[in-house]
């Protein structure tokens, strides 16, 4: 575990936010906006929360994570690489043809990713499920899992919530990128999800809400939730889609984005906060 | 024990207690129909910890079931196969296949067998979707012989499997001694003059009719697919290139399921006139098994019939 400095977190958030983008543009086309919202948390989860090994990724006693928004996956490929779990060359080939790092998180061939993802709805059940083996096998490790808030129409996802509570899965911590989008426009015009943390308490589930891009609440609140004893909990991130690219900040178009040529790549990088990031690759 | 004089849900719960009182990371999942999937109270009671209703939410069933399996477990989840084929078809396809889990998913009550519950709850085509699908075994054990020893090897086999599971009893065509490869078919008669193709429930059918020819002179050879995928290419088309003639049977639509595979196989490798018997492209209806079975044509007298018409070339 890290101890915390501001200025390192923020530097290297926007580096994160610099190299996302630049795999991104350099793919061509993908989920810019769901990796953007999920920097700070990602940074947090890997710096300061997460119980992870990059020499042992299938160490049994590790925490797990599943990102059942699996879209968000570059996100999770930058801390991973960062991490050592594989070579920061291989950021260079999201979506490329015959890469290891495909467009949503996939745990059969990317070292650190512990559940395959991609159709939304259904990580949520799978953390259910790694939670539930844990308790069974006396493990105490916890599993983490990042849900979107577009992604919670899905029924599936108030299914897994009716079982998490039933079975009292205390090691079971979630996170919901509130982002406010999804991918037809804003969550309030496409289908009402508030009140989002009262319907989460009851479903019998502790709440809790934080700023997804404030490092001290980010910290205090896992660790707030990570404490907590009884019951599942839910952490709902007030996230920004897009945060810290201009070109694309808070707005719908943000959920997938077409880089069809240099100009339209020199306009992604050139909205970034930072830019003067040297790329790892 | 004579399972055979079981049903077959009492079997399968049966047989789950042995596997898990071998190996404690098999797991008993069920959404709400244990009862009729013969698990409980046999394995809640006798394993309450390795016994999980989810209640009424297959898809999370599914799911629940990868998450167990990415951590060591080997989950067996149950229910109709209307939901177990048809409801989870993308919670199977990406939690399940495309990730590569060591789930089973057990669907029960195939075809007419789900009569009572009618039109809505008969599953024509989970044969036929389950085997498009990559990573996937899909199994269609005949009785309570095969069904044990192809729960064995699900159990001991890190496999992403659907299997059928036919709930009422149905008397034996095997013993204790029966063994599962799910390369092979199974030869339960010799003959030369027409390959008659079942699996599952319809080898009960198909079996007596293939004896029954064999008196009045017709040399059936009749094989048994306990597997639809993979499926034993080498056996149909060896038996294809003695008969010159096959006629398949299923408890399922005609499109797609054993019938698709048997005419996808001979189409490249032994190409001979083909019957497929099964379901046509329709829904079922809440009716007897008789009544379907003779209805959609595919019952014992449509099986000998097809087999004579083969045989005679017309």
């Amino acid at each position: 575990m890290q101890d915390f400095d501001q200025a390192r977190f923020d530097r290297l958030a926007a580096e994160y936010r610099y190299v996302i983008t630049d795999m991104i543009c350099r793919a061509g086309s993908g989920h810019l906006g769901g990796a953007l919202s999920l920097v700070e948390i990602v940074i947090t989860l890997y710096e300061r929360v997460l119980r992870v090994d990059p020499q042992r990724p299938a160490w049994p006693e590790r925490d797990r994570l599943v990102l059942s928004k699996g879209h968000g996956a570059p996100v999770l490929y930058l801390a991973l690489a960062y991490h050592g779990f594989f070579p920061k060359a291989w950021l260079k080939t999201l979506n490329a043809d015959g890469t290891r790092l495909p467009s949503h998180a996939d745990a059969r061939v990317v070292p650190g990713i512990d559940m395959t993802t991609g159709s939304l709805g259904q990580g949520l059940s799978a953390a259910c499920g790694m939670a539930l083996a844990a308790r069974l096998n006396g493990q105490s490790h916890r599993v983490f899992c990042i849900i979107g808030d577009g992604e919670s129409n899905e029924g599936q996802i108030w299914e897994a919530a009716l079982f998490a509570s039933h079975h009292r899965l205390d090691n079971l911590i979630a996170i919901c990128d509130c982002n406010r989008l999804q991918i037809d426009g804003f969550t309030d015009d496409v289908l009402s999800l508030e009140p989002l943390a009262d319907k989460w308490r009851a479903f019998g589930w502790e709440t809790l809400e934080m700023n997804g891009h404030d490092w001290d609440d980010i910290h205090t609140t896992l660790q707030r939730a990570v404490a907590l004893a009884g019951k599942p909990r839910m952490v709902i991130a007030h996230t920004v889609k897009g945060k810290g690219n201009r070109a694309i900040e808070n707005k719908p178009e943000s959920h997938n984005i077409k880089v069809p040529d240099q100009a339209t790549y020199d306009r992604f990088m050139q909205a970034l906060a930072v830019r003067d990031v040297t790329l790892p690759y | 024990m004579k399972y055979h004089e079981l049903e077959m849900r009492a079997v399968y719960g049966e047989t789950l207690n042995e596997l898990i009182a071998a190996n404690p990371n098999v797991m008993c999942l069920e959404a709400d129909l244990s009862k009729a999937s013969g698990t409980n109270p046999k394995v809640a009671a006798a394993y309450p910890a390795n016994f999980v209703n989810v209640g009424v939410s297959e898809a999370n069933m599914i799911g629940i079931a990868a998450g167990l399996a990415a951590e060591g477990k080997i989950p067996f989840c149950a229910t109709f196969t209307c939901f177990a084929g048809r409801r989870v078809y993308d919670q199977v396809t990406i939690s399940v296949a495309y990730a590569n889990l060591n789930v089973k998913i057990v669907g029960t009550a195939p075809g007419i067998t789900a009569g009572p519950n009618g039109g809505t709850h008969m599953c024509f085509q989970d044969l036929a979707i389950m085997r498009a699908m990559p990573n996937l075994h899909v199994y269609s054990p005949c009785d309570a012989y095969e069904l044990r020893a192809v729960m064995r090897h699900m159990a001991a086999c890190r496999q992403p499997t659907y299997m059928q599971l036919i709930r009422q009893r149905v008397g034996a065509i095997f013993d204790e001694t029966c063994r599962f490869d799910p390369g092979r078919a199974v030869v339960l008669r010799p003959g030369a003059a027409v390959t008659l193709v079942s699996t599952g429930y319809m080898t009960h059918f198909a079996l007596p009719v293939a004896r029954d020819l064999a008196a009045a002179g017709i040399d059936v050879e009749l094989l048994h697919y306990p597997s639809v995928k993979p499926f034993d290419v080498a056996s149909l088309v060896r038996s294809a290139q003695k008969t010159g003639r096959v006629v398949s049977v299923e408890n399922q639509s005609v499109i797609g399921g054993l019938g698709g595979a048997v005419c996808e196989v001979l189409a490249e490798h032994c190409p001979v006139p083909v019957r497929r018997l099964g379901v046509p492209d329709q829904f079922g209806e809440v009716a007897s098994e008789p009544y379907l079975m003779e209805k959609h044509g595919f019952g014992p007298r449509h099986i000998a019939e097809a087999c004579r018409r083969a045989v005679a070339g017309a």
